[in-house]
């Protein structure tokens, strides 16, 4: 089943949890490295830039490699054929089971770039060997696409894969469903629900448990996948979409529309209620941002307000909901607290926050731009890209 | 959970005491990040949606009404960011409370709206547009170091960029950049190495030692981007050799000191511009072969990248062992 070692696994999942307990202060240095020396981790994990480094340098020789051996060949019919892809794919897979199980590498860059340009090979090659003069067969494509990645995923654990797993299996709902079964098209945003609901279900009750602890962050992505497809498959904005697709006269109303607004506007509320009450981080986030996708929807067919009086009316709303559970929780209530969680992210290292906020303000004042454009030193500034005046 | 640790304890890895604190460890859920979002999106609303209303109703009466709303947002921030700070220090000094970054935020912006507007309508800096960025980008550089907020440090490099008529976030120097003017060259290269020259200015006078990571990123990539440029501009002149030997120069100074600081997010940077230089210099040699650039550049590629993987693996471990 998985490529990686288990007993290392089950150890550095140990060791991230003694982490955070040493970085509280709960146990100290010497106990934390006893610890470690008894539930050794043999991989060879480097930190997030090293990862990023080695994932692009990966790229690269492969790319190149490939690219060098397909030239070779360029001269026969060999190449361009899906049997080519595959055989690109096979060599990659096996350079990247070599890494694995010999060089013990686990999320260190070169096994991600491997796996990913594997999978993407066999993705490639899967597609031209069901298409037919430019005439995709997108549902034997998604069917052998999604197998190939849930082999991926269950080997490698690893949550880009399980990503495309997820969405080719949806893929190949939507096409069965919409190609094989009368009415499947006006149909389809229930089956998409029924589909999407069962499977997060499973998800969720699979996260919990023990025997898959290997595959936790494979079942945070499914989760999250299918929470956003439950609530896309009836958004009002998709279905009308989807209904204009194949209605005689498009625009028109769609059958079931209260029930599609009702699904529309209340059920990111009952996603961020049930988070709250489960305490289940990937609800509550979800939910938030779907809160947001249920506004633009409801502003796409409703123009109650000027966009400006909106914008300003929902920035001092939120500021006011964020003030509120500040003062709320200023001693943690519920078991809830707003204080700054232990755990240090990558973010912290990259001082994400502050690069976002000159991104996004660095010309807040949106002003008419002025016409003349002027480059140039120090004396002369102004123009250019910003708009301040 | 818990029958990890009583393992753990059972088998003597745990002393008793530690055991008895993990056992009394409050189980809080954080929704530290939800809130900040939160602000952060209300601030981002809040300043869009005023910015857009004052100069859509300029010709009316109601826009002063709309100014001296912002100018009360403005004044009761930065009071209350006044009233409710902590003492400066030259080193970093922590924000009093969560909501105190992003009301220091929605002052300084609104700030931004209020002399935008000041200069649109009234010309308030006539047509010296150098003095209409300069006056924001100083009040935003005195509160970033003031009140200790890397956000608007950010803001002000940005804001610095402007001043100079170019740009440094990561989405305009893409976008709307063009490399084709000696002048826009050489004004990020003098961007780029006044940055850096900050960075190391932070660090050297021990004033405010965090903000370096804010300079040298930006320093960083806008210097070699420039660099790379000023080698592609002067490609057919001997000139270009001078831009790839201050390019390497840049790289070795810089390499020097993320060794030193022990970073490898600029070590990796360095490593892959200075990559990116030594490949145009061997795919300009590879292009004296004729048509034998098709095999000998894959093979250069192959060869260096490889030859990179090994070298950064090396890296990361000396790194990680000091």
């Amino acid at each position: 089943m998985i490529a990686y070692d288990k007993v290392w696994l089950a150890n550095l999942r140990l060791q991230a949890e003694l982490k955070k307990d040493k970085l509280k202060g709960f146990i100290n240095d010497a106990e934390f490295k006893a610890i470690a020396e008894k539930y050794p981790v043999g991989f060879y994990t480097p930190g997030l830039f090293a990862r990023i480094g080695l994932f692009i340098l990966t790229c690269v020789v492969i790319s190149f490699g490939d690219g060098l051996l397909t030239l070779f060949f360029a001269a026969s019919d060999l190449s361009f054929t899906f049997g080519w892809m595959f055989f690109m794919g096979l060599l990659t897979y096996i350079a990247l089971e070599f890494m694995v199980k010999t060089k013990h590498h686990y999320r260190s860059g070169i096994d991600d770039a491997l796996l990913f340009i594997s999978g993407l090979l066999f993705a490639v090659g899967f597609t031209m060997l069901f298409s037919h003069y430019n005439n995709v067969y997108y549902l034997p494509v998604a069917g052998a696409i999604f197998i190939f990645n849930l082999y991926f995923s269950v080997r490698f654990a690893d949550m880009f894969m399980t990503a495309m797993c997820c969405f080719a299996f949806l893929a190949f709902v939507f096409f069965g469903w919409t190609k094989n079964i009368s009415f499947g098209m006006a149909t389809i945003p229930f089956a998409m629900m029924l589909v999407s609901g069962v499977l997060y279900s499973l998800s969720y009750v699979y996260n919990k448990q023990k025997k898959f602890a290997d595959y936790q962050n494979c079942f945070i992505i499914t989760q999250v996948i299918f929470l956003l497809v439950l609530y896309l498959a009836g958004n009002y904005y998709v279905v009308q979409t989807l209904s204009d697709e194949i209605s005689s006269r498009p625009g028109g109303a769609i059958p079931f529309g209260a029930f599609f607004w009702i699904w529309t506007m209340v059920l990111p509320f009952v996603y961020v209620g049930f988070g709250i009450r489960q305490k289940d981080v990937i609800l509550l986030r979800t939910g938030l941002l779907l809160i947001v996708a249920a506004v633009i929807t409801f502003r796409t067919y409703y123009h109650v307000l000027p966009l400006d009086t909106a914008l300003t009316i929902g920035g001092a709303l939120i500021l006011g909901i964020a003030y509120a559970i500040m003062k709320y929780l200023k001693t943690p209530k519920h078991g809830f607290t707003y204080a700054e969680p232990d755990d240090t992210n990558f973010m912290d290292h990259l001082k994400v926050e502050s690069l976002i906020v000159a991104e996004t303000f660095a010309k807040a004042p949106a002003a008419p731009a002025n016409d003349h454009i002027r480059f140039g030193g120090g004396d002369s500034g102004g123009g250019g890209s910003s708009g301040d005046f | 959970m818990d029958n990890l640790y009583d393992d753990l304890h059972s088998e003597g890895l745990i002393s008793d005491e530690s055991f008895e604190k993990i056992r009394q460890k409050p189980n809080l859920f954080s929704v530290h990040w939800e809130i900040k979002t939160l602000l952060y999106l209300g601030v981002l609303l809040l300043t869009t949606g005023l910015g857009i209303l004052v100069y859509e109703n300029i010709d009316t009466i109601g826009h002063q009404a709309i100014l001296a709303f912002i100018a009360l947002i403005c004044t009761g921030c930065f009071a209350y960011c006044f009233k409710t700070c902590l003492p400066f220090s030259t080193g970093k000094v922590k924000s009093p409370n969560t909501a105190f970054d992003y009301v220091l935020l929605l002052g300084c912006i609104s700030f931004l709206t209020f002399v935008g507007y000041l200069q649109f309508e009234y010309k308030v800096f006539g047509t010296n547009y150098g003095l209409a960025t300069l006056i924001p980008m100083l009040v935003l550089f005195f509160v970033a170091y003031y009140f200790d907020h890397l956000g608007i440090l950010n803001m002000a490099i940005a804001n610095l960029a402007i001043w100079m008529g170019v740009s440094v976030t990561p989405k305009q120097l893409l976008l709307n950049s063009d490399f084709n003017s000696e002048t826009i060259i050489s004004t990020y290269l003098v961007l780029g190495v006044m940055l850096l020259a900050g960075a190391y200015a932070t660090q050297y006078f021990n004033f405010k030692k965090h903000f370096k990571f804010s300079y040298q990123h930006y320093g960083v990539h806008v210097t070699f981007i420039a660099l790379l440029a000023g080698y592609f501009h002067y490609y057919d002149s001997p000139l270009c050799a001078l831009w790839m030997l201050v390019l390497f120069a840049t790289a070795f100074f810089i390499y020097r000191d993320a060794v030193k600081s022990n970073s490898f997010y600029f070590l990796l940077l360095v490593i892959l511009y200075s990559y990116v230089a030594v490949s145009s210099l061997a795919v300009r040699l590879s292009l004296l072969a004729g048509d034998g650039v098709l095999t000998l550049a894959p093979i250069y590629f192959m060869g260096s990248a490889i030859g990179l993987i090994i070298l950064l693996i090396r890296l990361n471990k000396k790194l990680k062992a000091s």
